[in-house]
Formats: C-alpha cells, structure tokens, sequence
C-alpha cells in the first residue's frame, strides 16, 4: 500500500479520529505515570471509598487513592502489555502462517491441520488455559494473550499467503529458480502486507480489550500493579456507591480498543473497494459533448430499439464522471440481427444493458431517445418497466457458469419467469420449462429441468439461458458475449441454435462479441465500436469495404485459418485509451496511421456508401484483400 | 535448443470419485528449433501437460526428456521456462520489470545484470527504460512481451507458451504473436505453443498436435493436418472455427443432431475412442461402428496417419453432410 | 453430568460374506456417508487432542502444581499424599491411560479445595451456562440476519449513504465493545440508575434480560454487518444479474436469488459467533454473579484447583467442537453444490 493510501486513511474522518485518539493515548502512556504516579499511589485515609468530590473528581477507591489519577496512569500498563500481547501474537502468528509455504508438502499439511484446530476454540478458551500454565500475573497474561491470538492470526496469514501463492506470478518466480525463502520474503509477504497490518491493528485493539477482561477476572495484573481492567473489577463490586470508579476505566478500555479497530477499518476500507457515491453528474459535462454526438439513423418505419446519443456515466474515482458509452445511436429493425463489436473498454456491453435498463446501480443513463420494444423506459416507475420489458427483452450473458443461481433448479429459474409475468401455476411453469429446454435441444430436458446449474456443462447452460429467454415470446434477445467463455465447438452450435430461434420466432438479435468473424457468421449488420462511441457501421456483406481504419486494422490483425503464415500480421500500435482520459476529437487518432489535424475535431457518422456509415474524416475507399473478396461474394 | 519429449506422460488429480485424469499417457515430442502447436479445448489437458513438463504439477507416470535425458531435479526443470496466459497475473505487482526479470538472470555481477535486463527488453520491443516501471503501468501487450523476456532470460531449452495470447485484446494479439514467431526466427527457439485457438496455432506453428480429454488424437506437420485431417474432431474444430466467408448456415458434418449430446465429463470419459459420442463419423450417426465404443483407437495410432487415434483414420474426411 | 463414552464406528454386521461388501461399497460410495464418516472422524481427532490437552495442562505448569495448589507452608507428607492421590507419581503413559479411563466413566476427578466430583459440580453449573448461551444465540440470529439483509437492501449500489454509514459506524463500535463492559454499563444504567432489572443472579426470567443482552449484542452487530456485505457481494453476481433481467419483482430477487446464497457465510460466521458466546459466558457469568460454568473456572483457577479447571476445559472445548460439527452438517445441507461433503 502506498504513502497515498495511508494518507487516505488519515482523511476520512474516522480514521482520523481514532489515529488522534492513538496519538493522545501514546502521549498519556508516556507522561502520565511521570506526572502522576507518585500522587496516584498516594493513599489518603481521611477519604476512603468515596463519590465524587471536588479533591477527587471521580471519587476514591477503599485505600483513598484518587481514582482519576489511577485510571490516567494506567494508561501506560494497559496499552504496553496490549502491545507486547500483540507482538507476541503476530510474530507466532506470521511464523505459523508462513511455515506451510516454506515447508514440505506433508510438514506444511500437518501445521495447517493443527492451526485448523486451533482456530476453533475461541481465543478466552484458549487464554484461559494458557492463563493456567503461565500462572496467575500479568507475565502470563502477556503471554496467554499473545498465544491466543495466534492461531487466528496464522490462520489469516495462511489464507492470504494461498491465495498469493496460487497465483502465476509466485509459479513464475519458482520457475525461474528464486529458493523458498527468497520467495516468502519477496513475493508472498509483500503481498499480503496490507491485511497483515489491518488486522494487526484491530489485534491490538481486541488485545487490549482481551487484557482487561482478564485482569478484571482477577487473572492478569496483580496488585499493587494496576491497569484498567484491575481497577474495572475492583470499581465494580461498589457499583452502587460510585459508579464512576467502574465506568470511568471501562470508558478508557473501550475508548483505546475503539481507536485502534477503527483505525484498522479505516485502513482497511482504503485498500480495498472505495465506495462510490450516487450523485448526479452536472449537467453541463453532457451538453458540452452533445454536439458532436452519434445519432439513431432516420428510419423509417418500425423499429423494436431504438437509441439516440446514448451516455452512461460513472463517477470518476478522483472525482468527476467518466462516460463508458459517450453518445452511442443504435437502431434495430424487428427481426433483425446486429452485431456489436469492439474490443474491451469499448463500452459494447454497457450498451446492450443500459438499453435493457440492467445497467449497473451507480451508473448514469441518459439519451435523447431511448425505445425498447416500443416503450419508452425513461420516467416510468420500475415496476412499470419491469412489467412491460418483463416478456419482451430476453438476455443472454457472457458466462453461463455464473450466470444461474446455483442453490436453484434449471426448472425453476425457468418457470420462475412464466410464474411471475403470466401468473401461471408451479405445474404449467415447469412444463413450459422442459418444453423450452427440448426446443433448445438439451437432451433429457425432463430430468435436466430437477437438476442445479452445476450439473450443466458450460454450453448446455448457454442453451438453458437462451431457453429462459424464449419462456416468452421476446421481440428482442440481447446476447452479450454468449460464446465466449465456450469453446469453439460449443460455440458454433449456440450460435447456431441464436440463429435457429432468431429464424423460428422472428425476434431481433442484438449480439455483442469482441469477435469479428463471430459476429460476421450470426449478423446482418455489424456496429464498430471504439472507446465508448460508434466508428462505423455497415451490413456484413460490406466488410471487404470497411472505412473506418480502426474496423480494417481489426479484420486485419486477427489471424484465421487462410491467413498467410510468411506475413506479419497486420498490428495496432498502442492501446485502447482509458475512459477518464481519451484523446479530443477522434478516439482512434492516437493509433492511426492516417491521422493529421482535422482528427483533432471530433467526426460524426456519415454515410460512405448505402447503409454504411464511418466517424472518420479520412474514410478508406479500396476494398481489403484476400478473405474478405470471398466473404462479400460468397454472400451476396 | 534441444528436443523436448513426452513419453507416456500421466497426471492423475485427486483420488475415488472426483478422480481426473487430466493427461493420459501422452507421446509428444516438440523437435529443437521448432514450433509445436497444442491446440485443445478447455479441460482437453493441454495447460496440465506444459505445467507438468516445468513440475508445476507432479506427473503420475511417464517420463518427461530433455534431448533424451529425464528432467528430475528443479535444476532440470529450470531449462523450461513456461509463459501464463495472464499478463496481469504473471508478474508481481510489486516489483519493477527490470527486478522480475533479473531474478531469473543466474549468476551475474549487478552491473552486467542490468545491461541484460536492457538486452532483454529490447529483444522484446520494449524501451529499455521500462525496466524502472510497475506492471501496472503497462498494458496487457507489453506485460506479456516482460512475461517472454522473464522466460528468456533463465535462458532455456524450450519455452513452453500457455495461451499467452488469450488474455490480451484482439488488437494487440496479433502484435504478440509477430513477436513470437519472430523470436523463434531469429533465436532458433524451441517452442511448444498451447492455444485453444486453431487459427492462432496454425500461424505460428511447425507442427500441430490436436489433445481431446487428455489425450493426443492427431499430430502432424501443421500443412498436413488442417488440410487433410485424419481424426474426426480435428475436422470438427476446423469446421467450427468461425471464419469469414463460411456462414452458419453452411453445414459440416458435426451439426448433425444426432450429434447434440451433453459434453463427456473428464472424470468420467466414455469407453473405447473418447470422441465416439460426439464424432459425425462415429457409432451415432454410424451404427455398424460398434468398434469406436468398444476398442480404445489409441494404442494403433502410432501406426496410423497423423499418428490419429481414431479406427477410421485412413479413410477420407470429405463427408456427406447431413439435410437439415 | 456424565460423559458418554464415545463408541468408535464399526461395520455393519452382516450374515454373509458377498451383500456384506456390496453394502459397505454402497454406503462407501455414497457422497453423505462418506462425509459423515470423515467429519465423525475429525471430530475424534479433535476431542483426542482436546482431552491431552486438557490432560496435559497440570503437567505443563511449571514447579509441582500441588505444592502450588497448597502453599507453600503446607507440611511436605500432605503434598506427598496427595501427589499420590492425583495419580501425579506415576509415570505419565499409565497417568494418561488412567484419565482417559476414568473419562469414560464419567469422572473427571475431585476437586483439590473442596473435595467435591468435578463431574458433580459441572452438572449443577452447565444448566445455568448453556441456558444463557442458547438464549444470547437465538437473539442474535433473530436480530441479526434480518437487520442485515434490510440494510443491504436499503444500501445497494451506494444508496442511502447517511443509512449505510450509520449503520457501519454504530455497528463497528457496537461489536467492539466487549461484552463485559458493556454489561457493567448495563449494570449501571439498567440496574443501578433506572432499577429495571435484577443485576446478579439467576432466577425469573427479567433476570435473563441483561445477562443475554450484554452477550448478544455484540455478536448481533457483528453479524448484521456481515449479512450485510455477504448480501451486497451476492447481488453484484452475475445470477442476480439474470434474475434482474427476468424482471423479477424486487422482493423475489432478494428472498429468492440473493438470500438463499449468503446463507452458506451466515452460517459459517453464526457458528463461530456461537462458540465465542459460549465462552463469551465466563466474563458476563462474572458481572452478573450468574452461578455457571464462568464463575466456577476462574475461581478455580485462582484457587489453583487444577481437577476443576481441567474439566470445565474439557467441557467447554467440547461444546465448541459439537458447533462446529453441527455448522458443518448444516453447511453440507445447505449447499447443492455439496462442496464441503467433497472436499
């Protein structure tokens, strides 16, 4: 974790609050004893066991000690015993935690098993009994607190140092001949730092929380040493004649235990997720970039999607909105299929569910017109969109392995979808479901129905998906990456099964693919997309006669199997810019080779040839050689 | 560069019911200066057999040879140097490129380290002055072009190239692979290229071994074996990799539906050939073909063409295709 | 109380040879048998390691823990005579032989100040425990679980920012407090100021009240937050994704989709929140004076009554095991996948 992210920390008011708190408890521990220890062991028998009083302020114990005075110097005992508890703790607790890694496999097995067991007892089952055989005082508190916690901690490390472990890069590290240790002490504890010292941080907090449970049993600091779980107990038996001798030093127990686990989580909440704030972005940021915006093509007639300058926007971690999708237009035709293709960041998959109305909570989804299905989402209540989109809009995700819920049937998450939008019965659902399982052609569609999503194979529960999709009768199915996570077999009979049901029930397929060849299997037309915005579109059969640079450097660069192995490839310099931070005027410009300054204003689709539109201002106009002279005869 | 070879390689996972076995008593050898494709389908075992030639994974039986001599010791294995699929994942986030890379450097003084890290760099078209930067200040192209030069600098025999293109975006691939192919021209590598992607293998290829279910079905010059191939899911593969100018709609002889069952489970992997429940030339569509669910193909196929393991590898695979 | 002897498992037995070992192969290949037998199996593990341990403890003291126990002014036959009582001369295997025995008939020794079975007293305190227990337990999950499930709800997607950080702030310093302080405060405000409830003791149930809330609290808060995030993760999947794109009615998405998956974690955490509780219970049983388990260990521990001391140990260290057991057969049946039954 880097210097911001510990100043990070310190900014958020919490964290803040608990260091300043750690800062004030460190100078008490220092000064007070100095300052104070002598009077606070000043025993006063005119004053014994009294309430609060002027002289003594939170009143005195039964040898006349002045209570306020005790409590302020036991800050020193209490914090340091917490602090060498801790050290003891996450020393043996790192050693056990990292032994697995260095030891054999059989060795590193049994120490796991025994922390395993360990971890089960709750650390004041196990301070008690080490408690037991380090004797009654604070030495063996220290020690049966620090031992306690142990496991729990080693317990932590061996989780962190397994995940690290299991990554390639420690694998490359080994294969390369870097020795065990080396690799414990480079690769695996560097990377587990962060959690480390979180939880190190909260540790000391439960320490000290731990330390004075048991001195108020009366098992830790012997008198006449005190810390404030020693005078806790003793304030507690006279509870009813001055409360403040037992609350006073149960304030300062939960105040230091406090600071030290918000602290933890302060830190703990940097490195990890930051949260997002749901804010409207200005007004302003939208305007400004409207003008050069993509279009819906005027078509007339009837369309079963239409988007017009569509943006979805996040808000940027350094303040400020980024726009994934920056003023995207898209019109399908009922029964049409189109392809959209671009590379990751290209915000294709963010278009298809912001136009489904799925995109994500924190998102912000504007167009100047927006139709799915001839409904107009946008200020409609949800329930409202969820009743007319319910049976008209089907999806079909990227990976089926996660995309079903696996603590529920393949029937029922089926059924599930007839039973809410058409209101029929349990029976007539699951019917219904093993009806559209057949038409799919999963085998046994009966007996698959009763079976979880973890007994499909990938590509048969591509199939279930795209059957929950037909449990009605969709006008539009939008598949975003369907095959991707597939292999290429399986991949080939889902498209063809899209194909199949796109032909059987005439409904419009929007299908999203990083693959250009895919989407020239199962399309008519195909969408180019580029750092959040459309660069060309065009049917299929004109891909030879690509325009927009960008689309011909991706048929180019991907190699198929007529590509000339004595050639290089053609390539793509550079990398696809970042949302938050993309070039004025042409996205593309950066990587172009024919770039020069007109690209530095923003190009708008316009047409090139019938039905093909480019955002170039330099639009190539020589169709591309070898393949694709077959694909545009092969098809027309 | 040396001959690295598989003989009768095994690796076994877990024990009773979820047993697996993800490589089956594999034959391969990848001849030195040469570029051995293995292409596969996800769980076809091919990951698990270059994991196991660097003794990632522990083979169950067979013998794994470098020109011949068995790797044993660590000391062996280090003359393989194997390359992820994930850039992101591959380098350590926490150490500069030039320090990843250095770490497989053997024996040298600081100085002459560094100008190695630079001759590295450059060999992979990167500005030597990236030696200084994070991964995470690269792009996936460029950590997987660190990833080569790490490989490189332990210098091995052979590279072993796990689908190190499958993560990266579709326009920066074809930047990686050039690389590829021209490292293994100019510095005579041996390569063995693992990829699911046939037309990613084809291209940088020599050779093409095709791996079903743990197994080697086919292996030949790459020419010979994409355009005349001799095991029926290697015809499949071809037929299924999407390509301009072949439309969905034009059938190939494994869209017949008679063929449309569910995926045999690795643990549990059918009798006799391995394919017969999904091959267009097999029992299902050929029920006089008893022999493909009877008799495993696998112990003729050195005797075969393309070494295939498949009964009917003689016969021509221009097939009638179904009506639809 | 008495301890059952626990019976080692032994095959079924059959009349003939041949249905015997197809049996046996049934109830092998059957994934839940198999489970069962080796969780059973750890579970043994784990009490043999427990009952050495607690064995274990008097000799790991350093010194001669009689003459501890004694003082040192106790003449030197009367620490003699009762190191021979405890067994303590002999060699250690025929001790260890000799407490795993006596185990299984259900002693657990003699109490070194007060004479009294160590079984005896335990069967009098552990009532009073395991009431407070399951009482502070079945609070927590009736609070806490759908506390939590509400807040995710309420809070998805970085909504109700004021909600969300107010409920993680109280929460993170509610489960912070230990249960005895804030038992003590409870004692104060409860007890001492508004004179609601009884502050020591056991009798009716108002004197339960806040015994089981200063217990529970904490566990409570603790839990809730973690149902929380586990909900919050459950709805970023990509299955809640799909549910969302049947258009599924809000309410269906979450009792049906999100719920039904964070159980596994809720579950896990419940039964860790459940041991800690259990013994959780020493340090409340100290505030309130409630006759259990809690009380007796720590006098004895300071009394240097080792037989005590060793017992409720054992019985302690056995009732966090039987949780865990009991969350794992949950677990198990819980999860379609059965992940746990195989691995």
């Amino acid at each position: 974790m880097g210097r911001d992210q510990w100043r990070a920390a310190l900014r958020n008011p919490v964290g803040a609050a608990a260091a300043g708190l750690l800062v004030l408890l460190a100078v008490l521990a220092v000064v007070a004893p100095i300052l104070w220890g002598d009077a606070a062991e000043e025993t006063d028998p005119a004053a014994l066991s009294q309430g609060s009083t002027s002289e003594h302020p939170l009143g005195t114990d039964a040898l006349g000690r002045d209570i306020m005075l005790r409590v302020l110097v036991a800050t020193r005992y209490s914090l340091g015993l917490a602090l060498l508890a801790t050290a003891i703790c996450v020393v043996a607790g790192v050693l056990l935690g990292v032994l697995p890694a260095v030891l054999g496999r059989r060795a590193g097995r049994l120490v796991t098993g025994t922390v395993n067991l360990a971890v089960a007892f709750p650390g004041l089952l196990l301070a008690l009994f080490f408690a037991v055989i380090f004797g009654v005082g604070a030495r063996g508190a220290v020690l049966a607190i620090g031992l306690a916690g142990a496991p729990s901690f080693a317990r932590l490390v061996q989780t962190n140092v397994a995940a690290v472990s299991g990554r390639d890069f420690v694998a490359a590290a080994r294969l390369a001949g870097v020795g065990r240790f080396r690799l414990v002490a480079r690769h695996l504890l560097p990377n587990i730092g962060e959690p480390l010292v979180v939880n190190a941080t909260v540790m000391a907090g439960s320490a000290l929380l731990a330390f004075a449970g048991l001195s108020f049993l009366g098992l830790g600091v012997q008198p006449p040493a005190y810390d404030w779980g020693r005078l806790l107990g003793e304030g507690l038996d006279r509870i009813y004649i001055n409360p403040a001798a037992a609350l006073a030093p149960g304030v300062a127990v939960v105040v230091a235990g406090l600071a030290f686990t918000l602290l933890g989580e302060s830190i703990a909440q940097v490195v990890g997720v930051r949260a997002v704030r749901r804010r409207r972005p200005p007004v302003g940021d939208q305007a400004a970039a409207a003008a050069a915006a993509g279009s819906a093509p005027e078509t007339p007639g009837d369309t079963v999607l239409v988007a017009d300058d569509l943006r979805v926007g996040f808000p940027a971690p350094r303040g400020g909105w980024t726009y994934p999708v920056d003023g995207v237009g898209l019109t399908v035709r009922p029964g049409e299929t189109v392809g959209i293709v671009g590379e990751s960041g290209s915000g294709k998959s963010l278009t298809a569910l912001a136009v489904a109305q799925l995109a994500p909570d924190t998102a912000d989804v504007t167009a100047a017109r927006l139709e799915v299905a001839g409904v107009e989402p946008r200020g409609r209540p949800e329930s409202e969109v969820r009743e007319l989109l319910g049976t008209k809009v089907a999806m079909v995700f990227q990976d089926p392995m996660t995309s079903f819920n696996p603590s529920m049937r393949v029937g029922t998450q089926l059924a599930e979808v007839t039973r809410v939008h058409e209101g029929q019965g349990r029976r007539a659902a699951l019917a219904r479901a093993v009806d559209r399982l057949r038409t799919v052609r999963v085998p046994a569609p009966e007996r698959r129905a009763h079976q979880y999503p973890h007994e499909f194979s990938g590509g048969m529960r591509q199939r279930a998906m795209v059957a929950m999709g037909l449990m009605s009768t969709p006008e539009l199915i939008i598949a975003d990456e369907p095959t991707t996570a597939l292999d290429v077999t399986v991949q080939r009979q889902v498209l063809r099964l899209l194909k199949d049901v796109q032909a059987e029930t005439g409904a419009a397929v929007v299908l999203i693919s990083h693959d250009i060849a895919v989407v020239a299997q199962l399309c008519e037309r195909v969408v180019v997309m580029y750092a959040g915005r459309v660069v060309e579109e065009l049917p299929v059969g004109q891909l030879g006669a690509a325009a927009h640079p960008y689309t011909r450097a991706l048929l180019a660069s991907v190699p198929d199997l007529a590509t000339d192995r004595e050639r290089p490839l053609a390539t793509i310099p550079g990398r696809p810019p970042d949302p938050a931070d993309r070039p004025e005027g042409c996205a593309f410009a950066p990587r172009c080779a024919f770039a020069d300054d007109a690209c530095r204003v923003r190009p708008g689709l316009a047409a090139v040839a019938p039905e093909q539109r480019a955002a170039c201002w330099h639009p190539r106009s020589q169709p591309l050689d070898l393949v694709l002279d077959v694909l545009s005869g092969g098809r027309s | 560069m040396r001959e690295l070879s598989f003989e009768g390689t095994t690796v076994r996972f877990g024990s009773g019911r979820s047993a697996l076995t993800a490589v089956d008593g594999v034959d391969l050898t990848v001849p030195a200066g040469s570029v051995v494709g293995l292409v596969g389908e996800s769980g076809s075992g091919k990951s698990t057999l270059a994991k196991a030639a660097v003794g990632l994974v522990p083979t169950t039986s067979g013998e794994i040879r470098l020109d011949g001599a068995p790797l044993r010791t660590r000391r062996d294995r280090r003359r393989l140097q194997l390359v992820f699929q994930d850039p992101h994942a591959s380098l350590d986030p926490r150490m500069t490129v030039g320090e990843s890379i250095a770490e497989a450097l053997r024996g040298r003084r600081r100085s002459a380290r560094a100008a190695e890290v630079a001759r590295l760099l450059e060999l992979v078209d990167l500005d030597p002055a990236r030696a200084r930067s994070l991964p995470s200040g690269l792009s996936g192209g460029q950590r997987q072009r660190v990833a080569l030069a790490r490989a490189l600098a332990a210098e091995p025999e052979v590279v072993l190239a796990d689908e190190i293109t499958s993560a990266l975006d579709v326009s920066v691939q074809g930047s990686v692979l050039n690389l590829v192919r021209d490292l293994q021209r100019r510095l005579g590598l041996t390569i063995l290229f693992i990829s699911h992607n046939l037309s990613v293998v084809r291209y940088v290829s020599d050779v093409i071994a095709v791996m079903y279910l743990g197994r080697i079905v086919e292996a030949g010059p790459a020419d010979a074996v994409l355009s005349s191939p001799r095991h029926p899911y290697t015809r499949t593969l071809l037929d299924a990799a999407p390509a301009f100018g072949v439309a969905l709609d034009d059938p190939v002889p494994a869209d017949d539906p008679r063929l449309d069952t569910e995926a045999p489970s690795p643990h549990d992997p059918p009798t006799g050939c391995r394919f017969h429940r999904r091959c267009p030339i097999g029992p299902l569509t050929r029920p006089e073909r008893t022999i493909c669910a009877e008799t495993d193909p696998q112990p003729g196929a050195p005797d075969r063409p393309h070494r295939s393991a498949c009964h009917f590898a003689s016969e021509t695979l221009t097939l009638e295709v179904p009506a639809r | 109380m008495t301890t059952t002897p626990v019976t080692p498992p032994t095959a079924p037995v059959t009349p003939s040879a041949a249905p015997a070992t197809s049996a046996v192969a049934a109830w092998v290949g059957n994934p839940w048998a198999r489970f069962l037998l080796r969780r059973t199996g750890r579970l043994l593990v784990s009490l043999a390691v427990l009952v050495t341990l607690a064995f274990l403890m008097i000799h790991l003291i350093p010194g001669d823990p009689v003459r501890a126990a004694l003082g040192v002014t106790a003449p030197p036959d009367l620490v003699e005579a009762r190191r021979e009582a405890l067994g303590l001369n002999d060699p250690i295997g025929v001790q260890l032989a000799d407490y795993v025995r006596a185990l299984f008939a259900g002693d657990l020794g003699t109490s070194m100040t007060s004479g009294v079975s160590v079984s005896e007293t335990i069967g009098q305190r552990l009532p009073a425990t395991a009431s407070l227990a399951v009482a502070a337990f079945v609070v927590v999950m009736l609070a806490a679980v759908p506390l939590g499930l509400a807040m995710a709800v309420l809070t998805r997607g970085g909504r109700r920012r004021g909600a969300e950080l107010g409920f993680t702030s109280t929460s993170a310093v509610g489960a912070a407090i230990p249960e005895f302080l804030l038992a003590v405060g409870l004692v104060f405000v409860f007890g001492v100021t508004l004179g609601w409830f009884p502050v020591a003791g056991r009798g009716d149930a108002a004197s339960y009240v806040l015994p089981v809330v200063a217990l529970a609290l904490g566990p409570a808060l603790l839990m809730a937050r973690i149902v929380r995030v586990e909900a919050l993760a459950v709805m970023d999947e990509d299955f809640v994704r799909t549910a969302r794109a049947k258009r599924l009615p809000p309410l269906r998405v979450h009792l049906r989709h999100v719920f039904p998956n964070a159980l596994t974690s809720t579950l896990t955490i419940g039964g860790l929140l459940l041991s800690g509780m259990i013994v959780g219970t020493v340090l409340v049983e100290n505030v309130f004076a409630w006759p259990g388990m809690g009380m007796t260990i720590v006098s004895s521990i300071l009394a240097k009554d080792y037989p005590v001391v060793q017992g409720i140990v054992l019985v302690y260290g056995a009732a966090v095991l039987l949780v865990n057991l009991v969350v794992d057969v949950l677990l198990a049946l819980a999860d379609p996948r059965s992940t746990i039954r195989e691995g």
